[in-house]
């Protein structure tokens, strides 16, 4: 095969449409080969394919080798084809790094300026703490060289050097600002000066205060816009630290905004007079209010400006930042604000979307979220194949084509394609953005800004059919299903904390339930809608008193494929399904008739049918609903087809007890609260609380006990005593929380607790008895002990009758504690959420029931809520952003205290460097010369019979064997050894020499490449023998193998 | 500053890919087709600025508290002809001089190439390195003169033109081997 260069590579590819990845793997194999010749043309050109290979993703760490020996080339244009691969390739943990060191300290003082540019340009790509730290003696110098493109490219640098160990940075710092200050430097070196400095800027201010007369000198000359927006950036994040600048720098700003005509210097002005905080500073002085109207003003027309999509994108960008301090200002251009909103470019709209949520205030509200929803209704749904993420994303990797377009490959660059102005169909995670954001504006403050729940009840049910589908196997519980359980959430919120409209949004979970309208509802394109369900299907539940219709409810709640359900959605429809039942059969006034029974029958028998398959969910908890609910089911079926009706002549039919009393009482109880999220946390433990010991040292004994109970059971019932107990308390308890009160009229805490009281009296009904212990024997395991704790663990029992009590226990176990204390907390709860309580609207008056806390919520949230920032910006500094480059080192380094303590204790350690380079200068030409005389040597021994290169570390090897065992390190013994070798002359030499040898040795890597290449003049065979480091060796194998 | 500079055709070919900060391969061709996908689906009279693509974008939110930090937070990409030109970078950046970066650098090419085209790129892709070298250290911007990128490339050597036989028709020669 003929060696291919990269022109014949590329044509090759082209010319092989259709099996590239054959001919790539073909060209890969031959690339292998010839990387190893000692060709160094053809070496090079093998480098440079791979590094156009690498470019597709091939990966090329394997030739990391290669990389450096075609760096170290004497040729210019391989020497560039090294470099290049080598920023290419090398990553941080590249082992030869430590070997390219010293090319580089090499390269770096070279005479030639292309070949330091090349230096400079990789160091960034490779640097690492140790390589900084010796590289920098080498970069300083660099600094005055005379051509200004090498100064400037230093700088940078050096730069890169202090991100990775910022020490570097101290004794460079005191030349970048000489250089910065110099007037007669050249322009572009000042310009890369002030882009490093705005890099370094933003992470320690005040250390870059002191420069700020001459970067102002710089701005106000004005000869760079480049320049000049960098500077404005710097000065931005100047200003917080020192508040005068803001007089100075606010006429040149104006006269900038003003007169420039560069549009980014202009934005960057306004930008930075945002960001730096200026507006806040001056605001209410008349200056301070002319310089914010100027920027609104400017912003406004960049807005509205046709045909740059740019400046409208930068100009949203610029008005969020300024949404909280100039209300009103952004209020004043909220229509043209609110047109983006609609703009054909996503990104625009994203920014507009940002901005609308920060706008929105209880005028705007309904016409933004109008607009939205309208938008989400007209717009058509990205198609899957249009979903980028859907065919793009799968794609394994780049396979380099051949290209097909010979025609579109030639057009001039400088020409802008035409593409169809279509906008695209809305993305599915933009849709899902609105919908977030749709929900955010309105539930924002408590719905502090919300005038109409009725609306926004219907907003939701729209909602619902806009969410985008996350249909596809593996997204379904991360993207659909997610906001559409997050607008079941807000739906769950208002119908909990909003009394007046609870009727709207039981009507609402009633028309999200239905099945006849599942398919309008949640079309067939997607599922995404369902998580919704899960928030529906308990809100029909726990009001299904409001439900405009519960039979037909219940009928779409048994549906068959309610069955197909994710498992969290069907635990909240098996709840749900008694819930409606006992609203449709628990009426107690009407006699007992026989369509009654008949319609009770038929109800109770579908349930057991839907029920029944259920108790064999995988899913645990539909698996234990679903037999605890089958159980009481077959209990009221067989209840009421025993019931005599007045068919069976009686005088008055009474309906089964068990539907009317036993049934209801399970679900008919306290009202269910908002509670606050921290509440848990707040409930203090009860001090005689050990978790550590059993809870019941003798189980086993109370399991048996309560067996034999089960069997005795009498009427004197414990478990109906302590329950009753509790439940008074309970009650009390309950209705001494604020937010309870309000929300309850008078009348109802009395009813439900006369329902207590009743059930109580009722006690004696055979069915009832009958259930309730079916319930308790099925407590039993976790039934605990009443004579020791009564009082204070709530019997499961408890938890089981009301149903979804969850929130419930919350209040109920630190019950006896907390009485006390509640009026306190009543008036602590009323001063912290001001906003909760109605705010006074110009319509209607809602009101919005606050969440439910304990008392002791401030002293006990507030150092989580202080801790949780700290977790939070650890968790972000251990989490690292792909691309990020971490100056996090920086903002620790002190540089502003030049001459003081701290530097000079570093300039200390940087003198002392340089001492010890010097030293291993020294100790490099010693060993030089040793060396030399060991090469001599050896040529006397071995005058005649040159060796082959095998043999010479054959040989080496075997003299190396004896010396090992004396005492001291591998390099001390070779060190002798070579000194033994040379011969009798070097037998004088003191241990002085060896020692200082040694640590010679230890700055192998340093040294080798460059002494590996002056022994190549002298002689080409012992190049692999000469350094003692294991790095070498290795490169000796290496050697070998080409060889071989 | 500058995190990476990525040039790559209509259909998604790479023509020059450089990260600043080292970054795996399998990483750097994830991020690319990432950042294809959103760019391929843009109109033309899009805004030039992308939304973070997902493998940028994972942990953003968290950081968008401080307006600046060491993080990637803009896209900004230009479209000429058949090639797409994308600078990522971080808020230390002026979006709107990125943009005229990105025209400087071509412009920098079409000077040395003589009405460039993407051809010109594939055949001298080290040449594209070269004039990106001139203009971007280690993310930082060094240079943003026409003229000194130019002077600078031209001081490495002679640009070569792309081969002349593989203009049109071209292929068809090469295709017959």
């Amino acid at each position: 095969m003929f060696e291919k260069d990269l022109y014949q590579l590329i044509r090759g590819l082209r010319a092989h449409k259709g099996n590239e990845r054959e001919y790539i793997q073909k060209a890969l194999t031959e690339c292998q080969r010839e990387i190893k010749s000692q060709d160094m043309d053809q070496k090079g050109s093998a480098l440079l394919k791979l590094v156009y290979l690498e470019m597709f993703g091939h990966d090329m760490s394997w030739a990391a080798f290669n990389v450096l020996e075609v760096m170290s080339s004497s040729k210019y244009l391989q020497k560039r084809v090294g470099y290049l691969a080598a920023v290419q390739s090398y990553r941080p943990d590249t082992d030869v790094l430590m070997l390219a060191e010293n090319l580089l300290k090499k390269d770096l003082t070279s005479a030639d300026k292309l070949i330091i540019s090349l230096a400079l340009g990789t160091i960034p790509h490779v640097i690492n703490p140790p390589m900084a730290n010796s590289l920098l003696t080498d970069l300083l110098p660099r600094l005055s060289h005379s051509h200004a493109a090498i100064r400037k490219k230093t700088i940078v640098t050096l730069y890169r050097l202090a991100l990775v160990y910022p020490e570097t940075l101290r004794p460079a710092w005191p030349k970048i600002k000489e250089r910065l200050q110099d007037e007669n430097e050249d322009p572009s070196v000042t310009a890369a000066i002030v882009n490093v400095v705005c890099e370094l800027g933003w992470r320690r201010p005040q250390d870059f205060l002191p420069l700020a007369p001459r970067l102002f000198e710089l701005l106000t000359a004005g000869t760079n816009n480049w320049m000049g927006i960098k500077i404005i950036k710097l000065f931005s994040a100047l200003i917080p630290h020192e508040p005068r600048l803001i007089k100075k720098l606010l006429p040149p700003l104006t006269a900038l905004i003003k007169s420039t005509p560069a549009m980014s210097l202009l934005y960057e002005c306004i930008n930075g007079i945002i960001q730096g905080g200026v507006l806040e500073s001056v605001q209410g002085t008349t200056e301070g209010d002319e310089v914010a109207r100027l920027c609104v003003d400017k912003l406004r027309g960049m807005l509205v400006l046709e045909g740059d999509p740019n400046l409208r994108y930068v100009a949203l960008i610029a008005f969020a930042k300024i949404t909280d301090s100039y209300t009103d200002l952004i209020s004043a251009n909220s229509d043209v604000i609110l047109e983006c909103i609609d703009d054909a470019d996503i990104s625009i709209r994203t920014r507009a979307l940002d901005l609308a949520t920060g706008m929105v205030n209880s005028m705007n509200l309904q016409a933004v979220v109008e607009r939205l929803l309208r938008q989400l209704k007209t717009a058509g749904t990205a198609s899957e194949l249009d979903d980028p993420s859907n065919d793009r994303a799968t794609h394994s990797a780049i396979v380099p084509m051949a290209d097909d377009d010979e025609d579109g490959m030639q057009a001039n660059l400088r020409r802008r394609e035409q593409k169809s102005n279509q906008p695209p169909p809305l993305p599915t995670d933009f849709r899902q953005l609105v919908i977030e954001r749709i929900l955010e504006m309105c539930s924002k403050d408590m719905y502090g800004n919300m005038n109409d729940f009725e609306w926004y009840v219907g907003v939701l049910v729209d909602l619902v059919r806009q969410c985008p589908s996350g249909a596809q196997e593996g997204h379904e519980s991360s993207l659909g299903q997610s906001v559409s359980s997050a607008i079941g959430a807000e739906l769950l919120n208002v119908a909990i904390r909003v009394k007046a409209v609870r009727a709207e949004a039981a009507a609402a979970a009633q028309s999200l339930l239905m099945t006849e309208r599942r398919e309008y509802l949640f079309p067939p394109a997607g599922t995404g809608g369902n998580g919704v369900l899960f928030a529906a299907a308990f809100i029909a539940g726990e009001y299904a008193e409001l439900l405009p219709d519960p039979a037909a409810v219940l009928t779409s709640l048994l549906h068959t494929s309610s069955g197909q359900l994710p498992a969290f959605s069907l635990t909240s429809y098996v709840q749900a399904i008694p819930k409606v039942l006992s609203v449709l059969t628990s009426d107690q006034q009407s006699p007992w008739t026989a369509s009654r029974k008949t319609h009770t029958m038929l109800f109770t028998a579908r349930i057991i049918h839907f029920l029944e398959p259920l108790t064999l969910h995988p899913n645990l908890d539909v698996q234990e609903l679903a037999v605890e609910y089958l159980d009481l089911m077959r209990l009221a079926s067989e209840a009421s087809s025993n019931q005599p009706t007045e068919e069976d002549h009686v005088d008055y039919p009474e309906p089964p007890l068990l539907l009317t009393q036993a049934i209801p009482s399970l679900f008919i109880g306290m009202e269910l609260n908002p509670v606050a999220r921290s509440a848990l946390r707040n409930v203090p433990p009860p001090e005689e609380m050990d978790l550590d010991i059993p809870l019941n040292s003798n189980l086993q004994m109370v399991l048996q006990k309560a067996e034999y109970e089960y069997e005795l059971d009498d009427g004197d019932d414990e478990v109906y005593r302590l329950y009753h107990e509790r439940s008074t308390i309970n009650g009390k308890a309950f209705g001494a929380k604020p937010a309870a009160d309000s929300l309850e009229p008078p009348g109802q805490g009395q009813s439900r607790s006369s329902s207590y009281q009743a059930e109580d009296l009722d006690e004696e009904a055979i069915e009832r008895k009958k259930a309730e212990r079916r319930e308790r024997y099925r407590d039993d395991p976790f039934y605990i002990d009443s004579e020791r704790n009564s009082g204070v663990n709530t019997p499961m029992h408890n938890i089981l009758r009301d149903t979804n009590g969850g929130e419930l226990d919350v209040d109920a176990i630190p019950v006896m504690q907390l009485k006390l204390d509640s009026s306190e907390m009543h008036s602590d709860v009323e001063k912290r959420k001001p906003k909760a309580r109605p705010v006074s609207k110009p319509k209607k008056r809602f009101e919005i029931v606050s969440d439910e806390t304990l008392g002791v919520e401030e002293a006990r949230a507030s150092p989580i809520t202080s801790s949780s920032p700290a977790k939070s910006s650890a968790l972000s500094r251990a989490k690292k952003n792909l691309l990020e480059v971490d100056s996090s080192g920086l903002s620790s380094l002190s540089l502003s205290d030049t001459g003081a303590v701290g530097p000079g204790a570093s300039q200390h350690d940087f003198e002392r460097r340089q001492a010890e380079e010097e030293e291993m200068a020294k100790a490099m030409k010693e060993v030089e010369r040793l060396r030399l005389e060991m090469q001599r040597a050896q040529e006397r021994i071995q005058p005649h019979n040159a060796p082959e290169e095998g043999m010479v570390v054959k040989r080496k090897k075997k003299k190396k064997k004896p010396k090992v065992e004396q005492p001291g390190d591998e390099e001390a013994a070779i060190a002798t050894a070579a000194i033994a070798g040379i011969g009798t002359n070097e037998d004088e030499n003191s241990p002085a020499g060896v020692k200082k040898k040694k640590m010679m040795m230890k700055r192998k890597s340093k040294a080798s490449t460059g002494t590996s290449e002056k022994l190549d003049e002298d002689g080409k065979h012992w190049e692999t023998e000469v350094p003692s480091k294991p790095k070498r060796k290795k490169k000796r194998s290496v050697a070998l193998e080409d060889d071989g | 500053m500058i995190n990476a500079v990525l040039v790559f055709n209509n259909n998604g070919q790479p023509r020059l890919t450089k990260f600043y900060t080292q970054l795996d391969t399998a990483v750097q061709q994830r991020l690319l087709t990432e950042i294809f996908a959103l760019v391929s689906t843009r109109p033309n009279s899009a805004c030039n600025f992308l939304p973070l693509p997902p493998l940028l974008a994972n942990n953003a939110a968290s950081k968008s508290a401080s307006s600046q930090s060491d993080a990637p937070s803009l896209v900004t990409y230009r479209h000429y002809a058949t090639l797409y030109f994308i600078l990522i970078s971080t808020s230390t950046e002026s979006p709107l001089a990125l943009l005229d970066l990105i025209q400087v650098f071509v412009e920098a090419l079409d000077r040395l190439f003589e009405n460039v085209c993407e051809l010109d790129l594939i055949f001298n892709f080290e040449t594209l390195h070269a004039v990106l070298g001139e203009m971007i250290v280690g993310g930082v911007v060094v240079e943003t003169g026409l003229e000194k990128v130019v002077e600078g490339v031209r001081a490495q050597g002679r640009v070569a033109k792309r081969p002349v036989n593989e203009s049109r028709g071209g292929a068809g020669i090469w295709a017959g081997r």
